[in-house]
């Protein structure tokens, strides 16, 4: 056997191990569709790998693995969170708000407050017994019960005898008090247990202490909700109202019971971003910006970048390479690092930029800049940043088209009789773009959703002062859709913010489906020269 | 080549899955007995079977992670119980309880902010904890922070809070009404006077508390929690404040400036007052500084914004009567308290450290003194609808940038304007979910 298959055996053998493996561990978890997605992939690994029948499959198979788990499977979950209720109150699933719901215990108004010593004695069948010291005419003792056997247990009684004058607890025959240490080692068993006193109340251990004595606090023996299944609402036993379900949360006397629960929404989402006016005139506004943002970027990166890669492109420029790789270098910083430092230089009160512009404001007596704390000089500082971050790429993809244009073209026009500027707008240019419009096109997307730019650097600041949400000047629809997600009316709307995703999507598609038609076109055109 | 290359990829990333199932798994404790323990405890337990010791998973930032981490060994000898103190980042804190506490995979007692409380109330990951005897201890601000909904959520062990810088070179003290400030910033001959964050482009609805709430004036109703359908920024008191405060501005008291501008004004001596927290105090230091509570308005002591640190029980411990004997029998103890306050000075939030704390760093006290006047951010999920239109109300009126909106068609003509659009705004984003 060669080594390779032995390799392949190998792995795969650890592969097939790891899954099975992850198998129960996702039953315990009950997450069915990871499940489906980890039998479906492991069937297909061991399929493609084992078998020698489809040769193309080997090569395609991790990829689309790829392709599915990160860009397909985080698009679709998107798609599937905006048609839910997602947000603040509504993150977990109904049964869950229901456990924690039925889980909850009260006491009732006038014993709230009440704090008292409690000791747990153990007997040889391993039973439970409190003492709880109330007061003196209160030294209650009995079996402590779980919530199951509450209302057939008998009542605690008082038992002074277990005390005795110097205040320390003597065990009765067959009893033994438990330490601190030893009630801890079992604090998930005693926690469900209570004694109960009567009818309507019960003692409960609240505090272990290892250095004195535990502390007990009385609640009432019903627990606070309960749920009744057949008409689908919530009986609040505090009050005693019945709770009516809303959908995605239960309602006592007109307020709404935390935590909700998440469902589907269908379109509710995508309805209150177009019909709410409150949302709807920001959004136009945001919408509006992003256009400008996104072209203007690319627009300037892409002038500056091609006048930089035209003037490095001459035959007998000195030092061309150290240039070239003076002009990469905001490309080979990160983006996250240079925002930053930009962000500092363009402070207004002590930033390295209104310091050398200090002679002409004072030459010209104007005001100092206020960078990003107006409209116009944050759009314009997020424009100027993003070129500054945006020209190496330009110039990089640019001096690379330049270069494969053939220099016969150049000549026979130079021999035509044509001059620098009608070689340029006539052949080069034309050229370039066949190679670079989709790169453009790219280069559009990817500022239309230019988050860390904004974020970092304004922050989408600053604020639109009188408008109904939250939002800034030089906010960006993925931006604003973030200011969506986490400061609504009551928290976070990951449900919202996800269908303007999907707008954006959808947005984006378009934009670029258009630009490679019209690229296209352009190819068909210069394409054969 | 590159085929293989991939297949490697995959491998890894699923070896790196069931690496981490495998480490998860240890939570559940059922799987491995600490064996090297054993000993020592069986000493305690009749029992002939020493059963795996409980665990506790405790999630804290590093700065209280490092200061809890030699002592929990007390408590775990004196318990016999495993603590994990897990460090994590403060921020993230607050986002992976509500995915990992529903997954199964949370903590039991996590370190955090009072405003994430209504937040994780709502989403149902945090359990109430009952103070009980501790509360005593405890100042009225930072309780009040952890409640939520009638109940409390937290044991709060740091605040933090605005109070008035001075420069000592310039000013004796801060006087303790406002209308003698300017005067003792005239006589100090300054360019500035007040530095308040706020104001010269950047609202900040925090720091401009006082200014507004310290007369009667507040966001949202408090009567154990936050009720949000009472807004009351647009009272009287409120309204009357933000006039005073278009004074304060037009008569050159408060100047217009956000934090950045009022720092550098007071670090060269421009202003001889600032109002910002203990966090500025580095800064500060550029001159030679005291600290003072902020002046009082009418009469009425001025309230700043609170921020308190508490830690939580996660409503998804296996273990929450374990959890709270943790909190309310080792982690609320004096000791335990400075040893935290000594890695990470924050005001304290309990009376007893506050008692140590005084003595040592009159500075400290000042802010505690002046947190102790304060009221707590509110911490209902609501807030997210606050900061912006407060901010901006406020700035309008630091700025006295009066006048119509272009874009929004808004017009703003007087501090009352501001005010009362800003609390129609936060009534309608609240109204509109």
């Amino acid at each position: 056997m060669k080594l390779s298959s032995i390799a392949r055996y190998v792995i795969l053998g650890i592969f097939n191990a790891g899954s099975i493996y992850l198998i129960p561990l996702i039953i315990t978890f009950e997450s069915w569709f990871l499940l489906i997605v980890l039998i479906f992939i492991s069937f297909l690994i061991n399929f493609t790998y084992l078998t020698d029948r489809y040769k193309a499959l080997k090569w395609i198979t991790p990829g689309v693995i790829f392709m599915f788990s990160f860009v397909v499977f985080p698009a679709g979950y998107n798609a599937y969170v905006s048609f839910t209720n997602w947000s603040t109150g509504h993150i977990l699933t109904k049964t869950q708000a229901l456990n924690l719901l039925e889980a909850k215990t009260y006491t009732p108004e006038n014993q709230r407050g009440i704090e008292f010593d409690i000791y747990i004695l153990e007997n040889d069948k391993k039973e439970y017994y409190y003492l709880a010291d109330l007061d003196e005419n209160n030294l209650l003792f009995g079996k402590a019960v779980n919530q199951e056997n509450i209302e057939s247990s008998s009542f605690a009684i008082h038992e002074p005898s277990l005390v005795n004058d110097s205040g320390q607890v003597i065990a009765p025959k067959g009893f033994k008090l438990l330490t601190g240490k030893e009630q801890i080692n079992i604090a998930n068993e005693l926690q469900e247990l209570s004694l109960v006193v009567n009818k309507e109340t019960r003692v409960q251990l609240y505090k272990i202490s290892v250095f004195g004595s535990s502390t007990g606090r009385l609640l009432s023996t019903s627990q606070r909700y309960l749920y009744n299944e057949d008409d689908d609402v919530l009986i609040d036993n505090s009050t005693g109202v019945i709770c009516s379900n809303d959908g995605d949360n239960f309602i006592c006397n007109g307020e709404s019971v935390d935590p909700g629960w998440r469902i589907f929404v269908g379109s509710e989402n995508y309805k209150r971003l177009f019909s709410n006016q409150r949302i709807r005139g920001p959004l136009q506004l945001v919408t509006k910006w992003t256009f400008q943002f996104a072209t203007l970027t690319v627009f300037l990166a892409f002038v500056v970048g091609l006048l930089l890669s035209i003037t490095l492109n001459k035959e007998n420029l000195k030092f061309k390479r150290l240039y070239r790789s003076l002009y990469i270098l905001p490309y080979a910083i990160p983006a996250f690092v240079s925002v930053l430092v930009w962000k500092g230089l363009l402070n207004p009160d002590y930033g390295v930029i209104n310091n050398w512009l200090d002679p002409i404001y004072t030459f010209f007596d104007i005001e100092p800049i206020k960078w990003l704390k107006t409209k116009e000089s944050a759009r314009a500082a997020v424009l100027l940043v993003n070129t500054w971050l945006g020209f190496p790429y330009m110039f990089l993809i640019t001096t690379g088209a330049l270069q494969s244009i053939p220099k016969e073209l150049i000549e026979a026009a130079k021999v035509d009789g044509a001059s620098g500027i009608q070689t340029f707008w006539k052949i080069t240019f034309p050229l370039l773009m066949v190679s670079i419009s989709p790169l453009l096109i790219g280069s559009f997307a990817f500022n239309f959703n230019n988050f860390t730019l904004i974020f970092l650097l304004s922050g989408g600041g600053p604020p639109v002062i009188g408008s109904e949400v939250a939002v800034g000047w030089t906010d960006i629809l993925i931006s604003f859709s973030y200011r969506l997600a986490i400061s609504g009316g009551r928290g976070n709307l990951f449900g919202l913010a996800s269908s303007v995703t999907i707008i954006i999507f959808g947005i984006v598609l378009l934009i670029s489906a258009i630009s490679f038609r019209y690229t296209k076109r352009l190819e068909r055109v210069y394409g054969n020269i | 080549m590159k085929r293989n290359k991939l297949r490697y990829l995959v491998i890894l990333v699923l070896l790196s899955l069931v690496v981490t199932a495998c480490g998860g798994d240890s939570d559940t404790a059922s799987e491995t007995p600490e064996v090297t323990e054993a000993p020592t405890e069986t000493l305690a337990a009749p029992a002939t079977t020493s059963p795996p010791p409980v665990k506790l998973v405790v999630w804290a930032e590093e700065k209280v992670a490092t200061a809890l981490d030699p002592l929990v060994g007390a408590y775990e000898a004196a318990a016999g119980v495993d603590i994990e103190v897990v460090v994590y980042d403060f921020g993230q804190i607050r986002t992976d309880v509500q995915t990992a506490g529903p997954a199964g995979e949370g903590p039991d007692v996590f370190l955090g902010a009072h405003d994430w409380v209504g937040e994780l109330a709502a989403n149902g990951v945090v359990a109430p904890l009952d103070l009980g005897a501790v509360a005593s201890d405890l100042f009225e601000v930072g309780v009040q922070g952890f409640s939520y909904g009638g109940e409390v959520y937290g044991f709060p062990y740091a605040t933090e809070a605005i109070a008035m810088f001075y420069n000592k070179s310039l000013v004796d003290g801060v006087p303790t009404s406002w209308s003698d400030v300017k005067a003792s910033c005239d006589a100090a001959g300054t360019e500035l006077c007040v530095g308040a964050p706020g104001g010269g482009g950047g609202g900040d609805a925090y720091h401009m508390h006082p200014f507004f709430g310290s007369t009667g004036g507040y966001i949202f109703a408090f009567d154990a929690g936050f009720d949000p359908s009472d807004v009351g920024f647009d009272n009287p008191q409120a309204i009357a404040a933000a006039e005073y405060l278009d004074t304060l501005v037009k008569d050159g008291t408060v100047a217009s400036t956000d934090y950045g501008a009022s720092m550098s004004a007071f670090q060269e001596g421009r202003a001889p007052y600032w109002m910002t927290g203990p966090w500025a105090r580095g800064d500060a230091s550029a001159v030679d500084y005291g600290v003072a509570l902020i002046p009082q308005f009418d009469g009425n002591a001025a309230t700043p914004f609170v921020g308190v640190r508490g830690a939580m029980v996660s409503a998804f411990s296996d273990n929450k009567v374990l959890a709270q004997s943790f909190i309310l029998d080792f982690f609320a103890t004096v000791e335990v308290q400075q040893s935290m306050y000594n890695s990470d000075p924050r005001l304290p939030a309990t009376k007893s450290l506050f008692a140590i704390v005084e003595a040592d760093d009159p500075i400290a006290a000042q802010f505690a003194a002046s947190a102790a006047n304060g009221i707590p951010m509110p911490n209902i999920p609501e807030m997210g609808s606050v900061w912006g239109p407060v901010g901006d109300a406020m700035l309008i009126i630091r700025d006295q940038n009066y006048g119509t909106n272009e874009e929004t068609g808004v017009t703003v003509n007087s501090a009352t304007d501001a005010v009362k659009l800003a609390a129609e705004q936060i009534r309608t984003a609240i109204a509109g979910g």
